[in-house]
């Protein structure tokens, strides 16, 4: 009997901060939701419950007198060339590493690898003066090559070990089949890694998504900013326009992609994700 | 595979060197050039940069912000290290061994902060410790316990600390799942001998659970600090951008406001310098001190 009642006791015991971590996540969240319904008088009589009735106008307001349209063109733009220009750079390499025996492959895997623990911040004082000279400061294409570079060593560690589980009979009988090298990365090798391929591009996207401080450095023209640089500018205007309810139009418009992202992909973010910081 | 040697290298050319060469452009450069820099003093035109050898980082042992801005990385490395090990340990347990059913939930939430924007969390939890406005002061206010309610990130000695939970709330889910990994990896037959050997549920995770999962806890610690000291300025610059009165200034943040702001190039490259040596050091001493052994049972 004894036994029986002390689990029961300690589970409920268990459960309470389980669901105080639940609420402080979630709550902050759903209000930053409900914050962008209600207006800016409403916000500061009650900040904190639920609006009185549901107005899109922060949302128009943040559209067209904030230029959120622009960003939000802006950090596609970036994303999307981004996430493409790191899979092109990252897939050869990766299969280079994996499957071809030359002298020098564990080097180079290892110089990648280390990139990923070295703190950037002092890279970034040249960097700034190197897109200078190349004409790319203040460029969102020159932003999405920083940010592709940034993510290769983690695109070439996540593709180079799921190749590594590929059979190799199937390069083996392509070639004899007299498709070349090339083929076989572009035919053979690329379909097959479309798992892995996804994962890591879907975890590049969030991460150009969300990014903030290359952007701050980077970017220089209000026309060019991405999302999180329009949303900073926004906030410390607040401080003074005391637009709250715009600025919580623009952050619940950074984060849907992200929600509806980690939606269908929940379980391969995480899984991606905790792979990549166990390599570490 | 049927092709000569001159084809293989070709091909080896064609998918290794594009890549490298603008990786050594965007990485490898500017890492050692920013070492160079910060023998210069130099603000940014490229007429009036001058060799002044080490005395950028004489500069650092004179200046008086800067010692600061190391002891407050370190004060966020302890605390969040402390802070969301006890958490993520305890919550992968909870989720692991408790078989709770509604798990996969807390999961799928505790999460989903590692993969928000660091402006948005900055902005959220501003507002959580917004002074009129904020959660913080009014729940305080609710529980009577008014005369604690304060401008958290407005006072000097409060701005760093309050910047600790924000860096928790947000970085917990990726360590609980790492252990939870680990601790689903340990054979339930360890459990069912201590057990035998009438151990309670308290001595198994001393005794079981916490030995094995040793490896995911020291891989967690050790990501803990390497992503503390390379990107905790992020939170800093948009939470409090260093201030009230330099109080919450960390070395990256630092570099930022000399190097972009003030546009002292030499000095930030100087700095920059440090936070490498100092995240590399760091990270040695710990790999060094966590050698223990993987238990075998």
């Amino acid at each position: 009997m004894k036994k029986k009642v002390r689990p029961a006791v300690i589970r409920t015991g268990i459960r309470i901060p389980l669901i105080l971590w639940a609420i402080a996540v979630l709550y902050p969240i759903i209000w930053m939701f409900i914050g962008s319904l209600k207006s800016n008088a409403e916000i500061y009589s009650n900040p904190w419950g639920l609006p009185e009735s549901f107005n899109f106008q922060n949302f128009i307001d943040a559209w067209t007198n904030y230029n959120i349209d622009t960003s939000v063109f802006n950090s596609v733009i970036v994303t999307v060339m981004g996430m493409f220009l790191t899979l092109v750079l990252a897939l050869p390499t990766a299969y280079a590493i994996e499957r071809i025996k030359f002298k020098g492959s564990g080097i180079l895997f290892t110089v990648y690898i280390s990139a990923m623990m070295i703190p950037m911040v002092l890279g970034w004082i040249p960097l700034f003066f190197l897109l200078m000279d190349f004409n790319l400061l203040d460029n969102l294409f020159g932003l999405a090559v920083v940010y592709a570079i940034s993510q290769l060593p983690f695109t070439i560690f996540v593709l180079t070990s799921f190749m590594g589980t590929i059979p190799k009979e199937l390069e083996e009988s392509a070639s004899m089949d007299g498709l070349s090298p090339y083929g076989i990365l572009l035919r053979i090798i690329t379909p097959l890694s479309t798992t892995a391929i996804i994962t890591v591009s879907i975890m590049n996207a969030i991460q150009f998504w969300n990014e903030y401080f290359m952007a701050l450095i980077f970017l220089q023209s209000r026309t060019n900013y991405t999302l999180g640089l329009a949303i900073d500018f926004i906030s410390s205007e607040a401080q003074y326009t005391n637009a709250w309810g715009t600025l919580f139009a623009s952050l619940t418009i950074a984060i849907i992609p992200v929600i509806i992202l980690y939606a269908i992909f929940q379980k391969r973010i995480a899984k991606g994700m905790t792979e990549g910081a166990i390599k570490g | 595979m049927v092709q000569s040697k001159k084809q293989k290298y070709v091909f080896l050319a064609f998918c290794l060197v594009p890549t490298f060469i603008l990786f050594s452009i965007f990485t490898l450069y500017p890492l050692f050039s920013g070492l160079y820099f910060s023998f210069f003093e130099w603000s940014g035109s490229s007429s009036n940069r001058e060799f002044i050898g080490l005395s950028n980082y004489e500069r650092l042992f004179q200046d008086k912000i800067f010692p600061r801005t190391i002891l407050h990385d370190y004060f966020l490395v302890v605390t969040k290290v402390i802070g969301i090990m006890i958490l993520a340990i305890f919550f992968a347990v909870a989720l692991t061994q408790l078989k709770i059913k509604e798990a996969p939930f807390y999961r799928v939430v505790f999460f989903f902060p590692n993969i928000m924007s660091v402006v948005v969390i900055g902005i959220l939890w501003t507002f959580i410790y917004n002074p009129s406005l904020g959660l913080v002061n009014s729940g305080l206010e609710f529980m009577g316990l008014g005369e604690w309610a304060r401008p958290w990130l407005g006072d000097e000695n409060w701005a760093l600390p309050s910047l600790v939970l924000p860096s928790i709330w947000a970085g917990i889910g990726l360590f609980m799942l790492l252990l939870i990994g680990g601790i689903s990896n340990v054979s339930k037959s360890y459990y069912e001998a201590a057990e035998i050997d009438g151990a309670n549920e308290w001595q198994q995770f001393w005794k079981v659970t916490l030995p094995l999962i040793w490896p995911q806890i020291k891989i967690s610690i050790l990501y803990i600090v390497i992503t503390t000291l390379n990107g905790s300025f992020i939170i800093v610059q948009i939470m409090t951008g260093g201030g009230p009165n330099n109080s919450t200034h960390v070395m990256g943040s630092y570099l930022y406001q000399q190097a972009f702001v003030q546009y002292n190039f030499g000095y930030g490259a100087t700095i920059g310098v440090v936070i490498l040596i100092l995240s590399l050091i760091t990270v040695l001493i710990l790999q060094f001190l966590m050698k223990r052994e993987k238990v075998q049972y």
